[in-house]
């Protein structure tokens, strides 16, 4: 696959050790492209989105945020907790602002779903449409998010 | 017909990312600036070799400015104002300024190439930043995820710093980690202990940095870091003192309470401590102590979440709920928080609750 310099770097910081221990990737052997493209392709199919997404991952976060050490519970049932930590967090793709640091988890007990993602992860989504790659311990899967947020 | 527009495209993007090669080789090694001048705040007057960056060449001559991503251009931290010289604003600048900062030519070090003579203005206070080596003498277990780390400085032998301020430790490779990063921690020993440096570090989860202090860096191995740096420090006043921290925002608070001890201070002062059970409290006799030496002053530990079989006694809660009892003269309060950004949002509303203003509170936004 034929790749710009910019397009090499950013494959390149989303592996393990780069920017963050982990990485952007998990254990998915695809280039990011294709990710991205596979999930937007995804995304279209179900119908919404990645600006769709980031919103509501934004507006969990802030609800989150203003609830310092305790959950908030935008609906029954649901719970949203942000683990703040001081830092910031550079992203991958270049020409993006550094993200806060720190985790929100995200619990839905009626339809038994857990996930988490991070303010990296909306701007990226944003951005982009990458919801890092398969494996990854942020990675979103827009089937998930579908039923979490938008199926009704 | 396909086929030929593809093959076109294919060959016309191969000519362009050869010619970008070329572009990038012939820069790097024909490229030939000369000695260029560099005026810092028009009294400092540096003679470099030009072609490289601004940040790379004045690290050279001892100036560090902050930079967490090694000058990649990705952390927006090295901001300088450049007064001629510095060429054209760069798309890889623009995200990491504002309009107002781009407007007074405040510009991305990393990112500006010196081709010219130049004229910068930094603050005064760069130039007692430096690179220190030193040498790991005590690592402490406080919590299960924070650490305390006490350096012996090898060279420069001693440091010059206000209580508040923080540094940039510099990791090593490890495992999978193949470029060092730069992470900043806030100093928790006293500025009077010029030879040591301490800090109080907690383990982020993905964390480069703290995982290397948790797990690899160990007693006996040679470190570097840099600073000091910033604007984070006692105000010289006769105002009360109220101190808010939480995590591992122990540290400065912990180099300021030293400080104002060994100095006598006279201030009224209170500090609360943030924490969610007692498993997360740490340094507890250390603090209370203070209330010995210190003319008037309270720790308060505060926990949000205590377990059942912490058999806590103390105060619950959040520490907003108390600061009204402290508080006696809002215009004569100054309040120092350290803690998450999350913290520290939610603690800057309750204070501004209780009628202390925006200019009376102090914290550093990393």
């Amino acid at each position: 696959m034929k790749q710009t310099p910019d397009e090499k770097s950013i494959q390149q910081k989303m592996q393990p050790g780069n920017l963050t221990l982990k990485g952007f990737l998990g254990n998915d052997q695809r280039h990011y492209h294709e990710i991205i493209a596979e999930d937007l392709k995804k995304l279209s199919q179900l119908g919404i989105t990645k600006e769709q997404v980031a919103d509501k991952l934004q507006e969990l976060t802030e609800m989150a945020y203003e609830n310092f050490e305790g959950l908030a519970e935008p609906e029954p049932g649901i719970s949203v907790e942000y683990i703040s930590v001081r830092g910031k967090v550079l992203s991958p793709f270049s020409g993006q602002k550094p993200a806060h640091k720190g985790v929100i988890h995200y619990h839905d007990s009626i339809r038994n779903l857990s996930f988490c993602w991070t303010p990296l992860n909306i701007k990226m989504i944003r951005d982009y449409g990458f919801f890092e790659g398969k494996g990854s311990d942020n990675r979103l899967d827009p089937e998930i998010i579908y039923l979490a947020f938008f199926k009704d | 017909m396909l086929i030929l527009i593809l093959q076109t495209t294919g060959l016309t993007a191969l000519i362009a990312g050869l010619l970008s090669l070329i572009l990038v080789i012939a820069e790097r090694y024909l490229a030939d600036y000369g000695e260029c001048k560099i005026d810092i705040n028009g009294k400092r007057k540096e003679v470099v070799k030009g072609g490289s960056s601004l940040l790379a060449t004045l690290n050279e001559k001892k100036i560090y400015l902050a930079s967490a991503c090694g000058g990649r251009g990705s952390c927006g931290f090295c901001k300088c104002l450049v007064l001629d010289g510095g060429g054209p604003l760069l798309p890889t600048e623009k995200p990491f300024l504002t309009t107002d900062e781009i407007s007074q030519n405040i510009r991305l070090a990393c990112q500006v190439k010196i081709k010219q003579d130049i004229k910068i203005q930094i603050p005064e206070a760069i130039f007692n930043i430096r690179k220190y080596k030193a040498v790991v003498e005590k690592i402490v277990d406080f919590t299960y995820d924070i650490k305390e780390l006490t350096f012996r400085l090898l060279e420069p032998a001693t440091i010059d710093f206000k209580a508040g301020q923080y540094v940039q430790l510099h990791t090593r490779s490890y495992e999978k980690i193949k470029n060092p990063v730069s992470r900043a921690y806030s100093i928790s020993s006293n500025p009077s202990q010029s030879n040591l440096l301490q800090l109080i570090i907690r383990r982020v989860p993905e964390g480069i940095c703290t995982t290397w202090v948790h797990d690899y860096l160990k007693e006996g191995e040679e470190i570097e870091f840099t600073g000091p740096f910033g604007d984070f420090y006692i105000r010289e006043t006769e105002a009360d003192m109220l101190f808010i921290a939480g995590g591992s925002g122990k540290a400065p608070i912990k180099s300021m309470l030293e400080w104002l001890a060994e100095n006598k201070s006279q201030r009224r002062m209170v500090y609360f401590f943030g924490a969610r059970a007692v498993q997360d409290l740490y340094l507890t006799e250390y603090f209370h102590d203070f209330e010995k030496k210190l003319a008037d002053f309270n720790y308060v530990p505060v926990l949000s979440q205590p377990l059942e079989n912490d058999k806590w006694e103390g105060r619950t809660g959040y520490i907003t709920q108390y600061l009204t009892e402290f508080v006696r003269d809002c215009a004569n309060t100054e309040a120092y928080l350290c803690g998450s950004p999350a913290m520290i949002n939610a603690m800057v509303k309750g204070l501004k609750e209780c009628g202390i203003k925006d200019e009376k509170i102090y914290y550093d936004s990393f």
